[in-house]
């Protein structure tokens, strides 16, 4: 009996240890990363214990049946084969319905045709990647850039995601944001940013060498640095025209 | 390319020449058959023997003959592909790109796919099951032997195919110090469109392998398609009249639903690729972001891509489910049960595709249903494993090398297979999507399954093929060091995708070198494990002790001496009849497998 209650003492402490060390501390910096992390929480406290049980089972068995003087033969049990069976399905139902909770929700998946109606006070970006870069259109403001992508928080955002040449993906690990951008297609991405800060933004589809380069940055700033990012932005594309006597007037040309 | 074809047609017709030469001089012709005298009218009067040297080799139709081609082919293959790893997992110690340049990379983790998938895992499976299917179905030999051949032979000239680019570029630089023009030679670079081969990158990189890669594809296809039909006919109809379906060995349910899959969905590839090819060749619209769009190459190729995962990891399943329980001591614990799950598998695999392109953009209520199949086809492999440990539970377990390798890959299970549902859960996918957790995920399973399943059956089944027995500490050794490495690779890499990184990187942000190096001191680990298998068994086939008990594994005892080994007990029988002085314990240097000069079963 003594073995047993260490075994179980063994496996509360492996747990603990194991549940302690996953990353759920880390606060959330947009709803669609919340709503993500939640749910990946939700999945590893059942996940992690199941996982620690069946190899702990499978050690035990090899430790005490090892050598075993009176093997018994084989007998089949319907019994316990429907009750592993019924409790994986159960398990996975728990799955999948907490996973359909999270993907109902507009910030992890978006319908199509929904782009149509946005609402007036949403930041609206249109995310173009090109071999190797990305670009960065602000229809409502008026502002375009290929440097980083400058959102602000706490409101609506609706990223229209396509592609020049080849299938990029827009990921962004850190705000749980990832959308193919697929050329002659335009994907939305929508979210809402709670945390200010800087976040990377990889590729994650392969599109030729430059792959591992195409690197960009999320930066998320207040509404007020936001107005003014987007101020200094139209200013600056005033002052390259005017400077190179642009014949053609840009979709940023605004004076201010 | 004309330039250069007498310099080739020059070493051909010199190396031909040679090797004719070294043949009459070593072995004059003997009388022989192509057909091996099977269908002789004068049968029974004829001495039937195969011819020997490497004629014997080369014109087999005996399904043992053809499984050792099989199996040294997709080791040979797959030992090339290792080494792609190795140079992949060397570049990711360090951030930069300072060992291999991108292109190198790139072109190493696309052949790196081709090759594990197409070249080693379907072909060592289908050359385990040729030798041994006949002898546990107790057939005489696969339904078409010919045909089997054909399957066979077809695969080499795949792989050069496929491989080109860098077969082409040492041609080339070889070739290259004679005065002949080597220009189409170099111009063939190894191909870097990822395996998947997504379009429009795969019709828009101008290197023409890529054209030569999708004819090895195909002409690959169609080789694989050819065995899955001989193994289904086989199966089918070459069974004795009192083997029936509840009699059939679980290797065999395996290999016959592995079948069924490639059936349906090499076809499906093979003409994909060929859509591929006319659309970087004539012009055709078929993936054009104007015409079908890029979208419809990733429904075609995971329609097949799915399929093929478990195409890879049934056989491996059914290895398991075989081996374990003669570890045992008792028989396979809910063998009905595990029956119905690989059908089960089988049929799910083909609901599942969409579940790799959960990122596109499609549909949310596509996306759950995809996502329900997905989870739902975790059912059935928890069973297996539920199974295999309710066969170990109450038995007495034996810790041989085989034993070692089966209990590693069910333990790598658990957590390969755990790892899978997060990524059906299409919330936590879009996140882990295209990162290293993915690679992390499935390397469990195609590292930690199924060349733990192949080198349990080496182990398993060497004493039968080569009459030799290897070093059985080694092999423990062995055994063990691979379980640690696949773990110690590629846990990291589950973490790494949490952290982000996305795959296909040849340069990474520093923040992740560390998990980075660790997988990579894992990869080494399962490298040099790899390589004391090989040293372990080669230098068995050579020197190790010859068997003289028919009986290795002391399967009489629990009543599971399967009729594999009944065969092998005859072979012994008949060779000490044949030769009784015990002086052939010193005959080293004759090749064991050569004295089976009879195919024919002795009933």
């Amino acid at each position: 009996m003594t073995r047993v209650r260490r075994g179980v003492v063994a496996v509360v402490v492996l747990l603990s240890v194991v549940l302690a060390a996953t990353p759920s501390t880390v606060a959330a910096s947009s709803v669609t990363d919340q709503l993500i992390r939640r749910l990946n929480r939700q999945l590893l406290y059942m996940a992690v214990p199941i996982a620690v049980l069946v190899e702990i089972i499978l050690i035990y068995t090899l430790w005490r049946f090892r050598g075993n003087d009176e093997p018994r033969p084989t007998r089949e049990n319907r019994q316990l084969e429907i009750t592993w069976t019924v409790a994986t399905a159960l398990v996975l139902l728990f799955v999948g319905t907490a996973s359909f909770h999270a993907l109902a929700h507009p910030s992890v998946s978006t319908i199509d045709g929904e782009s149509s109606d946005v609402p007036d006070d949403a930041v609206e970006v249109d995310v173009t990647a090109e071999q190797w870069e990305y670009a960065f259109e602000y229809p409502d403001a008026g502002v375009a850039t290929n440097e980083t992508l400058v959102l602000p928080e706490n409101r609506s955002i609706y990223l229209s995601i396509t592609a020049e040449d080849v299938v990029h993906s827009v990921h962004v690990p850190e705000l749980g944001l990832k959308q193919d951008a697929i050329p002659g297609e335009t994907n939305l991405l929508r979210t809402e940013l709670t945390g200010t800060g800087e976040y990377r933004l990889y590729c994650a589809e392969l599109c030729g060498v430059g792959h591992s380069g195409m690197l960009s940055t999320v930066e998320v700033v207040s509404e007020d640095e936001y107005e003014a990012w987007l101020e200094d932005q139209r200013a600056g594309e005033a002052d390259n025209e005017s400077a190179t006597d642009a014949t053609n007037e840009s979709s940023g040309g605004d004076e201010p | 390319m004309i330039g250069a074809v007498p310099g080739i047609v020059l070493a051909v017709a010199l190396l031909g020449g040679l090797a004719a030469y070294l043949r009459v001089q070593r072995d004059p012709p003997p009388a022989w058959y192509a057909d091996g005298g099977v269908i002789s009218p004068t049968v029974g009067l004829t001495r039937t023997e195969k011819p020997s040297g490497v004629l014997r080799w080369l014109t087999t139709v005996d399904h043992k003959d053809i499984g050792l081609l099989y199996i040294l082919f997709g080791t040979a293959a797959g030992l090339w592909g290792a080494t792609d790893a190795m140079m992949m997992r060397t570049e990711l110690l360090v951030p930069e790109t300072v060992v291999w340049n991108v292109e190198t990379y790139n072109a190493v983790f696309t052949t790196h796919g081709l090759t594990m998938l197409f070249f080693f895992v379907t072909p060592v499976f289908t050359g385990i099951g040729n030798y041994m299917l006949p002898l546990l179905l107790d057939a005489d030999d696969m339904a078409f032997p010919r045909i089997n051949a054909v399957a066979f032979w077809l695969l080499p000239p795949s792989l050069v195919l496929v491989r080109g680019g860098l077969i082409s570029d040492v041609l080339g630089a070889v070739l290259g110090v004679l005065p002949i023009g080597v220009g189409a030679l170099l111009a063939l670079e190894p191909v870097s469109m990822g395996w998947t081969m997504y379009t429009p990158l795969s019709t828009e990189m101008a290197n023409p392998q890529i054209d030569v890669t999708l004819l090895g594809l195909h002409l690959s296809g169609i080789a694989t398609t050819m065995a899955a039909i001989n193994f289904i006919v086989t199966i089918v109809t070459e069974r004795p009249d009192d083997l029936g379906w509840d009699e059939l060995d679980i290797f065999s349910w395996n290999m016959l639903v592995t079948s069924g899959l490639i059936l349906l969905a090499f076809p499906l590839l093979g003409s994909t690729v060929i859509l591929l090819l006319l659309d970087r060749n004539f012009g055709t619209t078929f993936f054009a972001i104007e015409g079908g769009g890029p979208m419809l190459w990733q429904h075609l190729f995971w329609f097949f891509g799915h399929p093929e995962v478990y195409i890879l990891v049934l056989p491996a399943f059914g290895l398991i489910s075989l081996i374990l329980p003669k570890f045992c001591g008792r028989r396979l614990f809910g063998f009905r049960f595990i029956v119905y799950s690989t059908i089960a598998i089988g049929v799910m695999s083909f609901g599942v595709w969409a579940h790799h392109m959960f990122a596109t953009g499609m549909d949310p209520r596509l996306r759950a249903s995809f996502m329900a199949v997905s989870l739902a086809i975790a059912i059935p492999s928890a069973i297996k494993e539920f199974n295999w440990i309710a066969t170990m539970w109450n038995g007495s377990l034996e810790l041989s090398a085989p034993m070692i390798c089966i209990v590693g890959a069910m333990s790598t299970f658990v957590i390969g297979g755990i790892t899978g549902v997060f990524l059906a859960a299409v919330p936590v996918d879009l996140v882990l999507h295209d990162t290293h957790y993915v690679v992390g995920h499935f390397h469990l399973i195609v590292v930690g399954i199924i060349p733990l399943a192949m080198i349990a059956a080496s182990y398993y089944w060497f004493p039968l093929i080569t009459g030799r027995m290897y070093n059985q500490r080694l092999a423990r050794a062995q055994a063990t060091l691979l379980i640690v490495g696949a773990f110690v690779t590629f846990v990291p890499l589950l973490v790494l995708g949490y952290m982000g990184m996305p795959r296909r990187y040849a340069a990474y942000p520093a923040e992740f070198v560390g998990l980075n190096q660790v997988a990579s001191i894992g990869a080494f680990v399962i490298g040099v494990s790899v390589v004391l298998w090989l040293v372990n068994l080669v230098q068995s086939i050579r020197v190790g002790p010859i068997v003289e008990d028919a009986d290795v594994w002391n399967l009489k005892e629990t009543g599971q001496f399967t009729r594999e080994w009944q065969w092998f007990e005859d072979r012994i029988e008949k060779r000490r009849a044949e030769r009784p002085l015990p002086d052939d314990h010193t005959g080293a240097e004759s090749e064991p497998s050569e004295e089976a000069t009879d195919p024919e079963k002795p009933d």
